[in-house]
């Protein structure tokens, strides 16, 4: 098997390394650069729990073939935090409850993030709607959406 | 033994360098993915020998006017065709659809030409390109040349999966015209949740009335038939009448009448006819109004 | 903070039914606590089962035989063996094949013959997952296909094919079960119904797979990273199925993506994993694709359920009579079991002298069922509730009134045997009526003019005068097509563990560092629910210090103390009051030594804010850390505080005839939905659930509205959509694509209040919750449904294809008779 060189940004850092041709961003993520925070849940674009941003937009790293990242940037849910202090939007999630396993909470942030980037006051519907793709069973939803509400309101 | 991968990623940045890449041996064509990867990684389908990524390929994105017309390029994503000004002032209808396709992450990526090119029944995007009698730009290498022909949407697919495109054919653009001043177009599909679904059936119709009586008839199923369809015998049951209950019932049972639906998991024959008479229903009432 | 729409509002108890503790102005019960792991899991750094690497890591992966019914004929590795990267392939013939499960029916391996697509033929440790994924591709299998036994119907018929040889009547366990005399209590009812409810597939669709790792130590001993929920009982099974003594076996239980009972039992996968890691002598991690997490795990027990019932005249219920078939596939996990479940809400539910349940499990070829939130609780409480729906119709009685009326009550034994110590059933169903705005709603809806959507569903059977309660309006002309219902359901769950083992307890270690930090260990795992938190609430509760002061430790069963495990909402009052007898030795500990040291009586003082203070000032007077370490580093004496508890509830096993007072208290609730029929479609909106539950007390309200919310997700989901399609023994829709999963727009209002019993046996008063909330859901919609319609579904999941077949049915009967 070949593999193909890659070059992208990665949470602010630039990585290089070499990929076979049909892995995915997610493969990259969790098996290369370790960074399992960018969860597998279906691994065919139904979950959102591999959802990160990519050149600004959220999309599902299981669908993206890495080497289409070529000299883009990539966001994931480790790049929220800073110097040890949560993201205020991660903090929201933790504040209301949004989180019970947990599995679904990355894909869920990174998805609220990006909502919340292009539209920083959401109505509850624009948020339902910003998150239809990210399926969690353990919540119902109601503190997620309460959650990323409470951010758009004027939380940081 | 090592495992059968792709040995080569291309990335052309040239119509006539992808058409000559696609025209290799084994070679597929990667758009967004969204339809290729999930395939590949179940094994549905085997990993090709040579992917051809269209991500560079200079001419085949944005959306524009030109000539009176729409053009909209292949790698157009769903999300820009939702959000584009041009689309939602031409072709609300095609906006709508593009924004009904799964949710945010998917319509990221996913592009029309993917869309149309994966030529599943349920594409949503196929009905409103099919009420906007779209055309479709497709170039090839003949192995001197790059050649370029056009397909009217209806012919474009021949069965789940199968199109008009021959190996290394590649869908450049869809072009269309406005819909006319007065003209009324609205699409709808069904699934049986609102958010994430692959239509149990779609529908769309167009129409245009003048001095009450419907001069312009368009309509079109998608997920009832082996490819997104055209709905002649409901055109006819609509054309010079005027949009009456009783128009709408003919419309409606031509419609059960003409389309093919299947019975799979997601729903029954008898359902999708089902759906197929109630949407179509509340479509046409919806211009009454 | 919350949104506009939707009121989430919290009912707080009357003061007099307030017991005994009185909270202190700064308590922290009943505060909304987050998760002591959230922030862990909100910035990507919890480790899952699939984010471990050990070194030298192998990956398994599984053949499972795809067919429903076949004799292996011989199975083929050489291919598999030769390839690159290929460390192990295991099949029937390498192992020891010892029996497990409920029916002993299963193995790790299948060895001659596979029962069911799921059966699992073989097994690959290799170096990648997908050098494992391909080399699994080519191992080939040689069968012989068998008879397939597709339904129960098809297993009970005359000369059907025999599925295990040891059952030759496939029909491996019967139940039975009754108390009083039913042929009295028909002879006393004025009013008998009967139907029969066809209950469906719920996938658990945990949003993290099923995973494990195997690693043998050096010395022989095995460490397993395992999601199970029962780590203690799954210990002692193993064992026996992998050739291991208990003792050295070890297991961690990393951060799980779910569990919802999907947990409870070995699954082969686990065993064969062991297998591999033992053929390899390396850790070996084996982790299910989302598609074998659909094919390869158990859902909920699907099973149709005849119910038969009687009524006086007044409302008085007289008798139950039920009888329940249940499609055990091809081999039998907990599923079977969940009857002993069911039979609790029948008989006890409410107030009725004469009961009796039938239960036949029966071997098909279809794939199997184990534990899944509710343990057949749901199934039950969707049939009696449906069913006392259609009871208080033909009555002519509100539904409400009815169950007021035969609702048990505190202090009452039910028929069953089980002791109602609190019981606040009456209450749940006042409240959440009151908010759902009951009487107004169904008032106004039984002014409304009937139109004719459907006939009675039942027109044949007994013929008090039929109420128009059903609104609906279908007036073609201006095609409104939307008809609105509201229903109610309610439920009883146990509530303080239930004793179907030995012992049904929780052990504690606790102990605090010289500073006042405070390890405790429990031995109940944290699955998601929020167990952890609420242990940590209750120890810094009763030490008077603040939450961050607590670590818990909860996954490593070398550390921990024994627990039965993860079930029967059973956490946070049994290793709760586990934790909070621990708390208190340690607080006895503390205050008597800072009365010596302070030269002051004990019950003066008292443990806040991380201070010893006098109880009626509250002034501060010392630090704990000093009385610590005054203890640890005496002049005279020197001690550590360190406390143990093992806590058995004082519940008792069932006798024979399955009575008698298995938990230490019980779980009340009432839900009214409120929906949406598109009478053109079928499709069921909810928009909106009140649910009012009976849980003692609310120890962290954030969390027990997540469990009551998450619940009544998974119970939306489970009557309107969710159902793993299974014919001719093959599953027919493994994704999310095609098993659609409640997602947030599907997400109604929903109003979550709660009733404080104050039971004396629960932790500050508390009793379980987490299965509660998913059990009324389907019943309550299903009755809105009725009440909006006319039209009695009975048949989950109630998709708009099946309930518009059921109003073009109820028009048809309406046009013939017209
Ligand atoms: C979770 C999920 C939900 C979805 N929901 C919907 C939905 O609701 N409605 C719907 O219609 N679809 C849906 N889809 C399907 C899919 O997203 C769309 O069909 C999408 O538009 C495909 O575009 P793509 O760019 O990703 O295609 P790709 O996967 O890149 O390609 C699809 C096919 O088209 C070929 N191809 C692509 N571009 C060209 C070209 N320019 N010339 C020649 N051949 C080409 C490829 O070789 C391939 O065979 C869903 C997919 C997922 C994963
Ligand atoms: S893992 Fe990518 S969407 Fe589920
Ligand atoms: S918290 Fe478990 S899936 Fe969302």
């Amino acid at each position: 098997m070949s593999l193909v060189e890659l070059a992208f940004v990665v949470n602010g850092e630039s990585v290089t390394l070499s990929v076979p041709p049909f892995a995915t961003l997610l493969d990259v993520l969790r098996d290369d650069l370790e960074l399992t925070g960018t969860k597998y849940g279906c691994g065919e674009g139904e979950c959102g729990a591999c959802s990160v941003i990519l050149d600004g937009k959220v999309v599902n790293a299981c669908l993206v073939p890495a080497l289409e990242c070529e000299g883009a940037e990539v966001l994931t849910i480790e790049g929220l935090a800073f110097g040890g202090k949560m993201h205020p939007l991660q903090q929201a999630f933790v504040d209301h409850g949004a989180i019970q396993c947990g599995f679904c909470t990355p894909g869920m942030i990174m998805a609220a993030y990006a909502l919340l980037e292009a539209n920083p006051s959401p109505t509850e519907e624009d948020v339902k709607r910003g998150l239809e793709g990210n399926l969690c069973r353990c919540t119902g939803y109601r503190k997620i959406v309460d959650a990323v509400l409470s951010f758009a309101g004027g939380g940081a | 033994m090592p495992l059968e991968q792709s040995d080569r990623y291309l990335a052309p940045h040239t119509v006539q360098e992808a058409t000559q890449d696609a025209a290799g041996q084994g070679a597929a064509v990667l758009a967004g993915g969204t339809d290729l990867l999930p395939r590949w990684s179940k094994g549905v389908v085997k990993q090709p020998d040579a992917l051809v990524s269209l991500k560079d390929v200079e001419g085949i994105n944005g959306i524009a006017r030109i000539n009176g017309e729409v053009r909209v390029g292949a790698l157009a994503t769903m999300s820009e065709i939702a959000s584009d000004p041009i689309i939602r002032d031409a072709a609300p209808v095609l906006a709508n659809a593009a924004g009904r396709i799964a949710c945010p992450q998917v319509r990221n990526r996913a592009t029309i030409g993917g869309n149309l090119c994966n030529a599943s029944p349920a594409a949503d995007t196929a009905v409103p390109l099919i009420l906007l009698d779209a055309v479709l730009d497709i170039a090839a290498w003949n192995g001197s040349s790059l050649t370029a022909r056009e397909v009217p949407v209806t012919k474009f697919f021949k069965g789940p999966g199968a199109t008009v495109l021959a190996p290394g054919e590649l869908l450049t653009h869809i072009r269309f015209k406005p819909l006319a001043a007065g003209a009324y177009a609205a699409w709808d599909k069904f699934g049986t949740r609102p958010a994430m679904e692959i239509a149990v059936a779609s529908v769309g119709v167009a129409v245009r009335l003048d001095g009450g009586t419907i001069v312009h008839a368009r309509v079109g199923y998608g997920s009832v038939a082996p490819v997104p369809m055209r709905g002649r015998k409901a055109e006819v049951a609509l054309m010079d009448r005027p949009l009456s209950a009783e128009t709408i019932e003919r419309c409606q049972a031509a419609a059960r009448d003409e389309i093919a639906p299947i019975t799979d998991v997601r729903a029954s024959e008898g359902y999708r006819r089902d759906v197929v008479a109630v949407m179509l229903g509340r479509l046409l009432r919806n211009v009454e109004s | 903070m919350n949104s506009q729409s939707s009121v989430v509002s919290h009912q707080l108890v009357p003061e007099k039914q307030r017991a005994g503790q009185i909270a202190t102005k700064d308590t922290l019960i009943g505060k909304r606590i987050p998760k002591l792991d959230a922030p862990e899991k909100a910035t990507g750094l919890a480790r899952y089962i699939e984010d471990m690497k050990l070194p030298r890591m192998l990956y398994g992966k599984i053949l499972f035989a795809d067919r429903p019914h076949a004799r292996i004929v011989n199975i083929d590795t050489a291919a598999a063996k030769a390839m690159r990267g290929v460390r192990a392939v295991i099949t029937a013939a390498d192992i020891e094949l010892v029996p497990f499960g409920f029916g002993q029916d299963n193995t790790a391996l299948k060895k001659d013959k596979v029962t069911c697509t799921r059966d699992e033929v073989a097994a690959v440790a290799a170096d990648t997952p997908q050098i494992a994924a391909e080399a699994v591709s080519r191992i080939r299998v040689t069968y012989e296909d068998l008879p397939v036994v597709a339904s129960t119907d098809e297993a009970l018929a005359e000369g059907a094919p025999v599925i295990h040889a040891k059952t030759p009547d496939n029909v491996p366990f019967q139940f039975d079960y009754s108390h009083g005399d039913i042929e009295q209590g028909i002879r006393e009812s004025d009013v008998i119904l009967e139907d029969t409810y066809t209950l469906g597939r719920q996938a658990h669709c945990c949003l993290g797979t099923s995973g494990i790792i195997a690693h043998f130590e050096a010395d022989g001993r095995l460490t397993l990273h395992s999601l199970t929920q029962v780590p203690f009982l799954y210990k002692n099974d193993l064992a026996r199925i992998i050739g291991v003594a208990p003792e050295k076996i070890r297991i961690i239980q990393p951060p799980i993506g779910g569990g919802f009972g999907s947990k409870l039992d070995i699954h082969p996968f686990e065993p064969i994993c062991v297998f591999l890691a033992r053929a390899t002598s390396r850790p070996v991690r084996l982790c299910f694709t989302r598609e074998e997490e659909f094919r390869a795990t158990p859902t909920r027990q699907p099973m149709v359920i005849h119910l038969k019932s009687g009524v006086r005249k007044d409302g008085t219920f007289t008798f139950r009579d039920v009888r329940m078939l249940l499609d055990n596939g091809g081999r039998t996990s907990w599923g079977a079991t969940t009857p002993w479940i069911s039979m609790r809400t029948f008989s006890s539910l409410y107030r009725v002298p004469h009961v009796r349940q039938h239960v036949d499990v029966v071997y098909t070829n279809n794939i199997y069922a184990c534990a899944f939130r509710g343990y057949g609780n749901p199934q039950a409480t969707f049939a009696l509730e449906s069913q006392v729906d259609s009871l208080a119709e033909v009555l002519d009685m509100d539904p409400l009134e009815l169950r007021l009326k035969n609702a048990q009550k505190p202090g009452e034994t039910t028929g069953q045997g089980m002791v109602l110590g609190t019981c606040g059933l009456a209450d749940c169903l006042e409240t959440a009526t009151q908010h759902a705005g009951w009487g107004k709603k169904r008032r106004n809806v039984k002014t409304s003019k009937r139109q004719n959507v459907a006939a009675p569903n039942q027109p044949d059977r007994t013929s008090f005068s039929r109420d128009p309660m059903g609104s609906a309006s279908t007036d073609l002309s201006s095609h409104r097509h939307i008809a609105h219902g509201i229903g109610m359901a309610s439920l009883f769950h146990v509530g303080g563990g239930a004793k179907i083992y030995r012992s049904d307890g929780c052990g504690t270690i606790l102990k605090l560092d010289d500073f006042g930090g405070v390890t405790v260990m429990t031995g109940s795992s944290e699955i998601g629910q929020g167990s952890e938190t609420v242990i940590a609430q209750i120890v810094a509760e009763e030490l008077g210090l603040s939450i961050s002061n607590i670590r818990v430790i909860n996954n490593d069963t070398e550390l921990t103390p024994w627990d039965v495990g993860v079930h029967a909402s059973r956490t946070t009052f049994i290793a709760g009051n586990s934790a909070l007898r621990a708390a208190r030795d340690a607080r006895r500990k503390l205050i008597n030594a800072a009365a010596a040291r302070l030269k002051r009586k004990p019950d003066d003082l008292d443990l806040r804010g991380g201070k010893v203070v006098e109880r009626s000032s509250g002034e501060p007077l010392e630090s704990i850390g000093k009385i610590i370490r005054g203890l640890h580093f005496g002049r005279t004496k020197n001690e550590l505080v360190m406390t143990t508890d093992f806590y058995e509830p004082p519940s008792t096993a069932p006798d024979k005839e399955q009575k008698g007072d298995i938990s230490a208290c019980y779980a009340f609730g009432t839900h009214v939905a409120e929906v949406e029929v598109d009478l053109e479609t079928g499709v069921v909106k909810v928009l909106r659930i009140c649910a009012t539950h009976d849980v003692g007390r609310v120890i962290n309200r954030l969390g027990i509205e997540g469990q009551v919310e998450g619940g009544i997700a998974q119970g939306i989901g489970y009557c309107l959509a969710e159902e793993l399609k299974v014919e001719g023994g093959r599953v027919c829709n493994p994704s999310f694509t095609d098993y659609k999963l409640f997602s947030t727009t599907d997400l109604p209002e929903l109003d979550v209040s709660f009733v404080e019993t104050n039971d004396p046996a629960g932790p500050h008063g508390a009793k379980g919750i987490g299965e509660s909330p998913l059990i009324p859901v389907a019943p309550a919609i299903a009755n809105a449904i009725y009440n909006a319609t006319g039209v009695r579904m009975t048949e989950l999941p109630l998709t708009p294809e099946r309930v518009l077949a059921k109003l073009k049915e109820a028009r048809e009967k309406e046009t013939i008779s017209d």
